[in-house]
C-alpha cells in the first residue's frame, strides 16, 4: 500500500505560493488602506474620549468635594454665628428682665414708702387733730367746771365724763 | 450558547460524513470490478478519502452534488524555447486540448512510464477521475511553473473576501460615527472590536516596544484575522483550511520574515552579524552562524507549526472517518457500522478541539510574529518596557478609576436619597 | 530488510514517541499551571492564557515530529 499522490500534502506548490503572495499583498494593502485605518483611529479616538471623560469626572468629583468642604465650612460658620446670636439674644433678654425686675421692685418700694409716709402724715394729722380736740374739750370742761363751781367729786365726775366723751383712740 | 452550537456541529459533521460516505458507496456499486480495477481497496480509501481530502487539488469537492474543476494556468517553455502562459478551463480541458499527458495511476516516480496521451485511454482515465489526483506532464517542452488555481487558493481567497467584507463594512460604520465617537452597537461590531482590541492590547503592545507597534498593527491584524477565518473555514463542510497548506503558511511566515529583515534596527543586525558585543572572537565565530540559522528556523517553525496543526487536525478527522470504510473492506459491514459510532464520537471531539486550535493557532502565529518583530526593531539603549506600560491607553487602570468614581458618586447619592 | 518497511516502522514509532513527548510536556504544563492557579487564584486568568499558548507551542513541536513521520511515509 503506497500513498502516491499525497506528496502535495507536504511539498509547497509554486503556483499556490505565487498566487498567495500576490493575493495576500493586495489583501494587506486594501485592508491597510480601507479597513484598519478608520477602525483603529476611531477606537483610539473613543479611548481618548473615555479617558478624557474619566479625567473630567475625576475633576468634577474633586471640585464637588471642594465645594462640599466649603459648604460644610460655611454651614458650620453659620451655625456658630446663629448660636452666638442666640446666646447674645438670650443674654440681653435676661439682662433686660433683670433690669425690669429691679425697676419694678424699686417702684414698688417707692410706692410703699410713699404710702407709709402718707399714712404717717395722716396719722400725725389725726393725732394733731385729736390733740386739738382734746385740748378744746379740756378747755370746755374746765370752763364748765369753773362755771358750775364744783366740788371735788363733781369735778372728777365731770372730768371723767369728759374723758368718756373722747373718742377711744 | 454552547448548547446551541453543539448540535450545529453534529449536523455539520453528519453532512461531512454523508458527503464522504456517498461517493465511496456508489463507487463500489457502479464500477464493475473487472473494468478498470476500481474496486474499493485500502489504497483507494487512503488515497481518495483520507489524503485526497486533506491535500490540495485542482478541483472543488461538493461531491454528492457536484465536483467543480478549477482552471489550470501553466507557465511553459515550449519546444522552441519561448516562454508562454497557457490557460485552460479545467484539468479535463488541459488534457484534451493541450499537449499534456497524464502520468499513469499507480506508477512510482515520474519518468518511468510514458504519460497517457491517447484519447481513448485518456477518456477512460478521466472517467475514473484519475486526472484529479495524478500529476500532468507536458509532452513537448516543459512546464516552468504550474500557476493553476487550486482548492486551497480558492478557500484562502474566500477567507480573504470574508475578512475584507467584515472589516470594510465595519470601517464604514466607524467612519460614519467618526466625528463623535460612540459606543459600539450590535453583536457584530462588539465582537469584532473585542478581537481587534485584543490583538492590539495583548499581542502588539506588549511585544513591540517604543510605541512602534502602530506600524505593525495592520499586518498583525491582517494575519490574525486571515488565519482565524481560514482556520474556521477548515471546519465548514465542503470547504477546507487554506492554512493546512504549507505554501500558504510559508508565505505568511515569509511575510513576517521580510518585515523583520526590513524593519530591523541596526543594533539587531550588528548583533546578528557580529555576535554579542562582549564575547570573545572565538565564541562570536561559533555564535553568528547559530544566530542566523536560529533566525531562519524560527520563521520556518512559524510556518510549519500552523501548517502542521491545521493539517494534522484535518488528517485525523479524515482518518477517523476513513476508518469506517477501511473496516468495511477488512472486516465487513457489521464492523464498519460499529466503527461508525466510535468514529463519529471521536470526530466530534476532534472538531471541537479544532475549533479551539483555530483560535489558538491564529493567536500563536500572531503573537510570535509580534515577538520576532519586536525583537528586531528594539533598540538596545532605550529601556522600552516601562514606556510601553505608561503609553498604553485605556486598560485596567482606567477601569479601576471609573469604578472608583462610580463608587464615590453612588456613596454621594445615597445620603440624599435616604 | 525492505527499506520501505523500515521507513513505515520508523514513522509509526516516531509518531508514538512524539505523542509521548507532547503528552509529558502538556501534562507537566497543566500540573504546574494548576498549582499556580491554586496558589494564586487571582492570577488564574493570566495563567490559563499562558497555559493555552504554551500548550500550542508544545503541540507544535509534536506536530513537527508528525510531519517528519509523514515525510517518511509519503516519500519512501
Amino acid at each position: 500500500m503506497t500513498a502516491l499522490f499525497a506528496q502535495s500534502l507536504v511539498t509547497p506548490s509554486v503556483g499556490l505560493i505565487f498566487w498567495k503572495t500576490v493575493a495576500f499583498l493586495i489583501f494587506l494593502y486594501i485592508l491597510y488602506r480601507f479597513g484598519w485605518g478608520p477602525i483603529t483611529e476611531s477606537l483610539e479616538a473613543r479611548e481618548e474620549d473615555i479617558e478624557q471623560s474619566i479625567r473630567r469626572a475625576e475633576e468634577a468629583l474633586q471640585e464637588a468635594k471642594e465645594i462640599q468642604a466649603e459648604n460644610e465650612q460655611a454651614r458650620r460658620d453659620a451655625e456658630q454665628k446663629a448660636q452666638r446670636i442666640l446666646r447674645e439674644a438670650r443674654d440681653s433678654a435676661e439682662e433686660l428682665r433683670e433690669e425690669q425686675k429691679a425697676q419694678t421692685r424699686q417702684e414698688i418700694q417707692e410706692m410703699k414708702e410713699q404710702a407709709q409716709a402718707d399714712i404717717e402724715r395722716e396719722k400725725q394729722a389725726a393725732l394733731q387733730e385729736l390733740r386739738d380736740e382734746v385740748a378744746d374739750l379740756a378747755i370746755g370742761a374746765a370752763q364748765k367746771i369753773i362755771e358750775n363751781d364744783l366740788d371735788a367729786d363733781r369735778h372728777r365726775q365731770l372730768v371723767n365724763d369728759a374723758l368718756d366723751d373722747l373718742p377711744t383712740n | 450558547m454552547i448548547g446551541r452550537v453543539r448540535p450545529l456541529y453534529i449536523v455539520a459533521l453528519a453532512v461531512l460524513g454523508v458527503s464522504l460516505a456517498l461517493p465511496t458507496a456508489p463507487a463500489k456499486a457502479s464500477v464493475p470490478a473487472g473494468e478498470a480495477g476500481e474496486e474499493v481497496t485500502l489504497e483507494g480509501i487512503v488515497n481518495n478519502t483520507i489524503l485526497g481530502h486533506a491535500e490540495d487539488g485542482y478541483y472543488l469537492n461538493f461531491k454528492p452534488f457536484a465536483q467543480v474543476e478549477l482552471p489550470r494556468i501553466m507557465l511553459v517553455r515550449t519546444a522552441d524555447g519561448a516562454l508562454t502562459l497557457e490557460a485552460y478551463g479545467s484539468t479535463k480541458g488541459l488534457l484534451r486540448g493541450g499537449p499534456y499527458g497524464l502520468t499513469a495511476h499507480g506508477d512510482e516516480g515520474e519518468g518511468h512510464a510514458d504519460p497517457i496521451t491517447a484519447s481513448a485511454e485518456l477518456s477512460e482515465a478521466i472517467g475514473a477521475k484519475e486526472h484529479l489526483h495524478s500529476p500532468v506532464v507536458r509532452t513537448s517542452g516543459q512546464v516552468v511553473a504550474d500557476l493553476s488555481i487550486s482548492r486551497h487558493l480558492i478557500f484562502g481567497l474566500l477567507a480573504m473576501l470574508i475578512v475584507l467584507g467584515i472589516f470594510i463594512a465595519l470601517a464604514q460604520r466607524y467612519k460614519k460615527g467618526h466625528d463623535q465617537p460612540e459606543a459600539p452597537q450590535g453583536i457584530f461590531q462588539n465582537m469584532m472590536e473585542v478581537l481587534v482590541v485584543f490583538v492590539r492590547d495583548e499581542i502588539a503592545k506588549p511585544n513591540i516596544p517604543d510605541g512602534k507597534w502602530r506600524t505593525f498593527l495592520p499586518y498583525l491584524l491582517t494575519a490574525f484575522f486571515f488565519i482565524l477565518v481560514a482556520n474556521i473555514l477548515g471546519l465548514v463542510p465542503f470547504a477546507g483550511a487554506a492554512t493546512s497548506n504549507i505554501a500558504v503558511t510559508g508565505v505568511m511566515a515569509v511575510m513576517t520574515f521580510a518585515i523583520v529583515l526590513l524593519y530591523a534596527s541596526t543594533d539587531y543586525y550588528k548583533e546578528l552579524l557580529t555576535g554579542p558585543p562582549d564575547a570573545p572572537v572565538l565564541i562570536r565565530i561559533i555564535l553568528v552562524p547559530i544566530e542566523i540559522i536560529g533566525l531562519v528556523m524560527r520563521h520556518l517553525a512559524l510556518a510549519i507549526r500552523l501548517f502542521a496543526n491545521m493539517m494534522g487536525g484535518s488528517l485525523i478527522i479524515f482518518s477517523l472517518i476513513g476508518l469506517v470504510f477501511m473496516m468495511n473492506v477488512i472486516m465487513g459491514e457489521a464492523a464498519a457500522w460499529s466503527t461508525t459510532i466510535i468514529s463519529i464520537g471521536f470526530t466530534v471531539f476532534i472538531l471541537l478541539l479544532k475549533l479551539l486550535v483555530a483560535f489558538i493557532q491564529a493567536y500563536v502565529f500572531t503573537i510570535l510574529s509580534a515577538l520576532f518583530i519586536g525583537m528586531a526593531v528594539e533598540e538596545h539603549h532605550s529601556g522600552g518596557e516601562q514606556e510601553v506600560e505608561s503609553g498604553s491607553g485605556l486598560d485596567g487602570r482606567a477601569e479601576e478609576r471609573l469604578d472608583a468614581v462610580e463608587d464615590k458618586v453612588e456613596r454621594r447619592a445615597q445620603p440624599t436619597t435616604a | 530488510m525492505d527499506p520501505a518497511a523500515l521507513a513505515y516502522l520508523a514513522a509509526g514509532l516516531g509518531a508514538g514517541i512524539s505523542a509521548v513527548g507532547a503528552a509529558i510536556g502538556i501534562g507537566r504544563l497543566a500540573s504546574s499551571s494548576m498549582d499556580g492557579a491554586a496558589r494564586q487564584p487571582e492570577a488564574a486568568g493570566d495563567i490559563r492564557g499562558l497555559m493555552i499558548v504554551s500548550a500550542g507551542l508544545i503541540e507544535g513541536v509534536a506536530l513537527f515530529a508528525l510531519i517528519i513521520c509523514l515525510l517518511l511515509v509519503l516519500f519512501v
